[in-house]
């Protein structure tokens, strides 16, 4: 079992199962007696929006810890930081005192004009150098422990001259970053790319993971895409307990987030993510 | 940031602009050796043009019925080419849809009430958004600091109320001053026209007038002044000191 590095060097420890805190349970989550370990939040649902959204987090984060992971930083754009976003982020995760916050391996940006999607990069050296300072920078503004998701693609972009594997490694370890490994995307990619999903988890710097994603997707006849529409899959499943076994245990958050049949049914998905967890610590 | 990189963002950037089958041949030409399937490229040019859409839609669900399903598809693309996302939050792409309707009125033959109507769902949503915080409690009565005023020749508020009880006719022409704001426990959106008691009951409050003071200077009964105080503060537009 790999030693977790990034999450002791920073003092942080495993906080067990999560579900995002998503329109449709403003008013329902805060109330539940469900199991619920900590929340989720998409930062731009709360930096400039008042009323329900901020009395559902007001009363999210006196239950439980609250971990943004944002959409919108736009890590590897063109486009310098949004200073506004920035702020506003820095100022949300002291709010909430979120023991750490994440985004995405991307760019969502392009000439000062949102895309409100998660874009892929090419897989190179020049993106590598690009990104580095730019989550050196968020590190610094922010003052809280940081991690970049694997982001799922449905194409590789041009030029690319470094496995995916190696291009998520050189960043986070350059930038000296935490790792949020989407399983789901892991397994999206390989089936969309045709990789080994379990040898891209071996070749990843596992010791960096601090926080799991789980999520459902939609398969189409060329093409699966990552919707986060429904249960998580069996080969998921099996995928998550693989990378467990390699981590030990590792916050895990249950992303569902179109198609939600009900948040009865997303705390049901919870529970089978934290009995995973509970039999990974047992073996 | 290395040419090469920004070769790349600049040849998305035109590509995700207006996302179509030339614009993605374009982008190929720029990337000679990508062997990338180009259904695979494209999905991100239908999602960035459906992300607009699905954020103006939900925001405008009104003007879409009335325009129609063609003159509303051509609406919403042409409004995308606009590049209305500027800000991280996505609902903001709406701001700015009302005015693209007062202009497109004539040029496309959008029924007349149609600006009206656009900028009465985007304060809906906005108010409902609001980030103006209700002090709590008040010290003394106050307007609901969500309140947003709209001028209008149009009556849409007795529109979207029928509308609610399934009558489908237009909205009549005439001058109306529409009320918007949030409900401070419901943390809804609330409507209504001006009528003279909400005037009334706000000119007390922003002016700090006692129920006393406006009887005296305007003949009308006291309990029908404290009466309309008491049912516009249940409903928000005002906020009532605890009694
Ligand atoms: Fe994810």
């Amino acid at each position: 079992m790999v030693a977790m590095t990034y999450a002791r060097r920073h003092g942080l420890s495993p906080l067990g199962v999560g579900i995002g805190l998503r329109r449709s349970f403003y008013e329902e989550l805060p109330r539940t007696h469900r199991t619920l370990d900590w929340v989720e939040i998409i930062p731009e649902n709360f930096l400039s929006l008042g009323g329900r959204s901020q009395r559902a987090l007001d009363a999210c984060a006196e239950r439980w810890p609250v971990l943004p992971h944002g959409v919108g930083l736009d890590i590897g754009g063109p486009d310098a930081l949004d200073e506004d976003y920035v702020t506003g982020l820095a100022a949300l995760v002291k709010r909430v005192d979120a023991p750490f916050f994440s985004d995405h391996l991307c760019y969502s940006r392009l000439g000062g004009v949102y895309l409100h999607d998660l874009l892929p990069l090419p897989f190179t050296e020049a993106v590598v150098e690009h990104v580095v300072p730019r989550v050196r920078e968020v590190v610094a503004r922010v003052g809280r422990p940081f991690l970049l998701e694997n982001p799922s693609y449905y194409a590789n972009m041009p030029g690319g001259t470094l496995s995916e594997a190696d291009f998520l490694r050189n960043v986070v370890e350059e930038a000296d970053c935490g790792l949020l490994l989407d399983v789901n995307n892991v397994y999206v990619n390989a089936r969309n790319h045709g990789y080994d999903a379990r040898a891209f988890v071996d070749a990843l710097p596992l010791e960096r993971v601090v926080q799991i994603h789980l999520a459902g997707h939609t398969t189409y006849p060329d093409v699966i895409i990552d919707t986060h529409g429904d249960r998580v899959c069996d080969d998921v499943w099996s995928l998550y307990r693989y990378v467990l076994a390699r981590t030990g245990p590792v916050s895990t958050l249950i992303e569902w987030d179109q198609d939600i049949p009900s948040m009865e049914a997303v705390l049901d998905e919870a529970d089978l993510a934290r009995a995973a967890l509970r039999e990974g610590a047992g073996r | 940031m290395k040419p090469s990189l920004k070769h790349f963002f600049d040849s998305m950037g035109s590509y995700l602009a207006r996302p179509g089958d030339e614009s993605l041949q374009r982008l190929y030409s720029a990337h000679p050796e990508w062997r990338a399937p180009s259904t695979r490229v494209s999905i991100y040019g239908d999602f960035v043009r459906g992300h607009i859409r699905t954020a103006v839609e939900k925001l405008f669900p009104l003007l879409r019925g009335a325009v129609g399903a063609e003159t509303w598809n051509a609406l919403v693309e042409d409004y995308t080419l606009t590049r209305p996302a500027r800000h991280h939050e996505v609902n903001r792409v709406g701001e700015g849809f009302p005015a693209f309707i007062a202009d497109a009125v004539s040029s496309r033959g959008l029924p007349p009430y149609a600006p009206a109507l656009a900028r009465f769902e985007w304060s809906d949503f906005a108010v409902f958004a609001s980030q103006a915080a209700a002090p709590e409690p008040v010290e003394r009565l106050t307007p609901n600091p969500t309140l947003v005023v709209l001028e209008q020749p149009f009556r849409i508020c007795a529109w979207v109320r029928a509308r609610g009880q399934g009558v489908t006719r237009e909205p009549e022409a005439g001058d109306e001053l529409a009320l918007l704001w949030r409900h401070p426990e419901l943390l809804v959106t609330y409507y209504q026209e001006a009528t003279p008691p909400a005037l009334l009951v706000l000119k007390m409050a922003v002016e700090g007038l006692s129920a006393p003071e406006v009887a005296a200077a305007t003949g009308m009964p006291e309990a029908d002044i404290l009466d309309a105080v008491a049912r516009l503060s249940r409903d928000g537009l005002v906020l009532a000191p605890p009694a």
